[in-house]
């Protein structure tokens, strides 16, 4: 009983269907980078702690039918930033780069749910995503001021 | 690192994921939410030859009433038992503790169940079941047992569950009329494991303990009750209760990158207090 097995996985990645099968152990982040040529995702921890992706700790065929949506994703279809990305950009929210699809995603989630209504709210939402840059001044700039111009952040 | 290939099974049903774990004659692992597991499997700890899928299994996800208890599915997620309307009016310590488990990317994929069975010490639901003195219903797709916390956790990440066997979920108290909830914890930073960790329940007549409850996590093998303590509590008046929390005998705890043994025994008596004051105070404000 110890070898893989091929599992058939569906996943609308950043509004594309994309259907393979592959090994049912891989992780999401392996299947987005090896069958949906999504590579903004890179692998970090591996321990779900440092926030700068958290696909590694959740495999694909267990997520199978879900919609994914990728850093990259946020973008519009002609490659433009959407308004959180030029916030990021503005603010100089992006150092190193390692941390910032994670702190992107974890910031549009925040502005879609309403979470980001103070500078605390916004460090609290952002507890477990790492910059080991230590930007995170300009990280909460950038997202405090799409919070407070109500710029919809997950759009494309 | 990437893991070592294993098969996958998508179990429908409990019942469906005891079939499969007796199909696979002990080489099969459940995960759920997959935050203990995945993380365990990344970093090489554990081999898994197989995995069952229950994430599925919806029925055994979500909090209801059943009269002066909570019915608590294994699959509900921790960030569903922080935002729960009945935890939150019935069971706020349970509340608390999720709260305290990792950080919110965490919250939101992992499973009550998982972290019960997981059995980690220093975890903060098996202190919390355990201080509520909560019931596990544990099926193996034939019959359905009910497990008594004390009975379940025995050991470093080892449970009583049997190798058929699928934790469906927790029947907790309500808590009653003149009781107050107190949870604590010392961790490195907001979300980690805790070094140490206290959780208690008081009932107050006036200014005077009737009833205790309380709980230490990260000082032992499990969730470790101290009913010595509880016992000297009996009577006592809320502005007492330092003095009557004595540093807490036959403690051995491990020493650790996060924390020296000595460090953790007099966190262990600090934090006691601490955990038992909050819960006078919630009592009488609730009186």
């Amino acid at each position: 009983v110890t070898s893989s097995t091929p599992f058939s996985v569906t996943l609308v990645v950043n509004g594309r269907s994309v259907t393979r099968e592959a090994g049912g152990h891989l992780t999401l982040l392996r299947w987005l980078r090896e069958n949906a040529d999504a590579l903004d995702p890179k692998y970090a921890c591996g321990e779900g702690i440092c926030g700068a992706v958290s696909s590694c700790v959740v495999l694909a065929a267990q997520v199978d039918g879900a919609e994914v949506t990728t850093a990259a994703g946020l973008t519009g279809p002609d490659g433009s930033l959407n308004d959180l990305q030029e916030s990021f950009h503005r603010h100089h929210a992006a150092q190193c780069g390692f941390c910032t699809p994670g702190m992107l995603i974890c910031a549009a989630a925040m502005l879609s749910e309403g979470a980001a209504g103070s500078r605390e709210e916004i460090r609290e939402g952002l507890h477990g995503n790492l910059c080991r840059c230590t930007g995170y001044q300009h990280i909460v700039d950038a997202i405090e001021e799409c919070a407070t111009t109500g710029t919809s952040a997950t759009t494309r | 690192v990437y893991v070592k290939p294993f098969r996958y099974e998508r179990a429908a049903s409990l019942a469906e994921a005891a079939d499969a774990l007796r199909g696979l004659e002990g080489a099969g692992r459940l995960i759920a939410g997959g935050q203990s597991l995945m993380p365990m499997m990344n970093l090489g700890l554990v081999d898994v030859d197989a995995v069952v899928d229950i994430s599925r299994a919806e029925e055994s996800r979500g909090v209801a009433e059943d009269d002066g208890y909570l019915r608590i599915g294994a699959l509900t997620r921790h960030r569903e038992l922080e935002r729960d309307p009945l935890v939150a009016a019935h069971q706020p310590l349970l509340a608390a503790a999720a709260r305290n488990v990792g950080s919110a990317r965490v919250r939101n994929r992992g499973t009550l169940g998982g972290s019960l069975a997981h059995s980690d010490p220093a975890a903060e639901l098996p202190l919390a079941m355990t201080t509520l003195g909560a019931t596990y219903e544990v099926t193996n797709g034939r019959e359905t047992r009910s497990v008594p916390v004390e009975e379940f956790h025995l050991t470093y990440f080892t449970t009583s569950l049997g190798s058929d066997d699928v934790l469906a979920g927790a029947r907790v108290p309500k808590l009653g009329p003149g009781w107050g909830w107190g949870f604590v914890e010392v961790s490195r930073r907001p979300g980690d494991f805790a070094i140490v960790a206290a959780a208690a329940l008081v009932r107050l007549a006036g200014a005077e303990i009737v009833e205790s409850r309380l709980c230490l996590g990260g000082v032992s093998e499990r969730p470790l009750r101290l009913g010595g303590v509880e016992s000297s509590l009996t009577g006592a008046r809320v502005v007492d209760v330092p003095e009557r929390v004595p540093e807490i005998e036959g403690l051995e705890p491990m020493t650790d990158t996060s924390a020296t043994g000595e460090h953790r025994k007099h966190l262990s008596r600090v934090l006691a207090i601490r955990a038992l004051q909050d819960a006078c105070a919630r009592a009488e404000e609730a009186a």
